[in-house]
């Protein structure tokens, strides 16, 4: 099946609480770079915490995956936190399946991440 | 340098009219005629430098007609024209006369020559009179066509108008020699790739036994489903012997495709060989696999490698099999009982191998008794998607197999193939299958009293 959708990225700086990255389209090896790259100029530390929208994912591939896990890896080494919210159904499935869910933290929107991390 | 003396000829032979030719001129043409095709291949029609040229040579001579053309073994192709000159057999043949000449070809009245003055283009309409060519000539002699230039009234070609017109000429060979150079590249990098290709398909089919071994009391068969001719995908599979009558098995999936895959599953596949030997636990399999991964990215720039396996050892105990099986992160193995229901036989919670930080890979013991099979699949097989659009996912191929009842390794195949066909565009990545069969006991009524017999 061909993966046509587009990636975009887009950071939304908060005032107070957790910045947001807004992830849309299709995750693959063409277009996993263009998120690696924008992850990479994120700074996490205490308190400096990441919440990355998928609700606009369409598509995942190892190279996306990997590309999550390195920014969750970074996340915890900085003592920050790194949260994954409106995930797909199926993909995530594919996570669960992969063993992500208890590495991961996944919420159903970005709010509700958001929440957990003020809470 | 400039020719100073331009053979001036007339129209010396009939144009358009094949000569007889001896056999040392045929070797000759042979030779030109191999170099035309040579070019021939590549796209002139796209020519606006070639069509500058034409308008160039006719503004430097101040005549209505100028044409590209190149000369084949019958024919005379132009390639670019201003005016543009009437298609004619006499100007073909003049084409076709200069090439042979080789030199600075120039007619200064076609109708002082009696073979052409009858011609329609010369005694009617535009009335052509005068003719000059500068040969097209690659680097090793040969002539390919000519830069033509025709008037409407009787004239001589001054020196420095024929210089211009070589000129000319050599610059069609130089774009026809770098279109020819560009054409090249293309071709060599196509053909690297395809190269590159076909040895990461053979590679891929090296990493797959090429025939399962036998096991004592097992039936075991695997299949491998590719999605597409062109691209590799990083499916694998293995059956092998164990110490004392113990079996080793295992099937995975690693990340990316193409020629990285191939040389990825190498290193999976005899990992997973050689772990099993120095200790046989799933378990420690997986984890072994896990840190020979670890290292392999250490320090580098390259995405992780990564991949999804299920490990199991076959252990005989008496009518059937103990099962031993460790996963780490890949889609649960389903046994289909003697009774035809379906199970999964599934640690729960085995993440993926080699990307994670101390990463959990979960074990499970399990039975296999006579008449029951043993699926292990890659998600190529549950990612699929259904004509609704769904993903089939496990609970999609347990009620598919659940449908089809008991199986053997060998029937279990079938469903699966058939499944695959079926779900048809549906299915956009590769799929592995391994079966395992432990065959049903076969009642043989009589067999007490034979023995006694």
């Amino acid at each position: 099946m061909p993966h046509e959708n587009n990636l975009t990225v887009a950071l939304q700086p908060h005032v107070s609480g957790p910045r947001l990255l807004v992830v849309a389209g299709d995750l693959d090896h063409h277009t996993t770079p263009h998120l690696r790259r924008a992850l990479e100029e994120i700074e996490f530390g205490p308190g400096a915490d990441l919440v990355i929208d998928l609700s606009g994912l369409t598509f995942c591939d190892s190279t996306g995956i990997a590309t999550l896990v390195a920014a969750h890896q970074r996340a915890n080494d900085a003592r920050g936190a790194l949260l994954l919210a409106g995930l797909d159904q199926d993909i995530a499935r594919v996570f669960q399946i992969m063993g992500l869910d208890r590495l991961l933290a996944f919420y159903d929107s970005p709010e509700e991440a958001v929440r957990a991390l003020s809470g | 340098m400039r020719r100073k003396e331009p053979e001036v000829s007339t129209v010396d032979e009939a144009p358009g009219r094949p000569m007889p030719l001896a056999s040392a001129v045929e070797a000759v043409e042979a030779g030109r005629l191999a170099a035309v095709r040579r070019y021939a291949a590549l796209d002139t029609t796209s020519g606006a430098a070639f069509d500058r040229v034409a308008t160039l040579a006719a503004r430097i001579f101040h005549a209505p007609f100028a044409s590209v053309t190149i000369a084949g073994d019958d024919t005379v192709r132009v390639v670019a024209a201003h005016g543009p000159p009437p298609r004619s057999a006499l100007l073909d043949g003049l084409c076709a006369a200069a090439v042979r000449h080789g030199g600075p070809h120039v007619v200064d009245d076609l109708l002082r020559d009696p073979r052409a003055a009858g011609d329609p283009v010369v005694r009617g309409e535009p009335g052509i009179r005068f003719y000059a060519a500068a040969v097209i000539t690659t680097a090793d002699g040969e002539a390919l066509g000519s830069v033509n230039v025709m008037d409407v009234r009787p004239r001589e070609a001054g020196d420095e108008e024929l210089a211009c017109l070589r000129d000319l000429a050599a610059l069609v060979m130089d774009e026809l020699e770098i279109r020819l150079a560009a054409h090249r590249t293309v071709e060599v990098e196509r053909e690297l790739r395809a190269g590159a290709e076909r040895l990461a398909r053979t590679l891929q089919r090296t990493l797959l036994p090429p025939a399962l071994p036998r096991v004592p009391g097992l039936r075991a068969a695997a299949a491998y489903h590719p999605v597409s001719a062109d691209e590799v995908g990083g499916d694998f599979y293995d059956l092998f012997p164990l110490d004392g009558d113990r079996w080793g098995f295992f099937l995975g999936d690693v990340c990316g495709k193409g020629a990285g895959a191939a040389a990825l599953t190498s290193l999976v596949r005899y990992t997973l060989r050689a772990a099993a030997v120095y200790d046989a636990d799933p378990h420690a399999v997986l984890a072994n696999l896990d840190a020979v991964l670890q290292q392999e990215h250490a320090g580098g720039d390259a995405p992780a490698p990564y991949c999804t396996a299920v490990f199991g050892v076959l252990q005989p105990d008496g009518d059937g099999f103990g099962v031993t099986l460790a996963t780490g992160g890949h889609p649960p193995a389903l046994a289909v009982r003697a009774d035809g229901t379906v199970e999964p036989i599934h640690p729960a919670g085995g993440q993926l191998i080699g990307i994670l930080r101390d990463p959990h890979f979960a074990q499970v013991s399990a039975r296999l008794n006579a008449g029951d099979a043993l699926l292990l699949y890659t998600d190529g097989l549950t990612e699929a998607r259904t004509p609704t659009g769904s993903m089939l996912d496990e609970d999609g191929l347990t009620a598919h197999l659940a449908a089809a009842g008991p199986t053997s390794a060998d029937a279990l195949l079938t469903t699966v193939h058939d499944l695959i066909t079926a779900l048809g565009r549906g299915v956009s990545d590769d799929t592995a299958v391994l079966a395992l069969s432990v065959p049903p006991i076969t009642r043989t009524p009589s067999s007490g009293s034979l023995g006694a017999a």
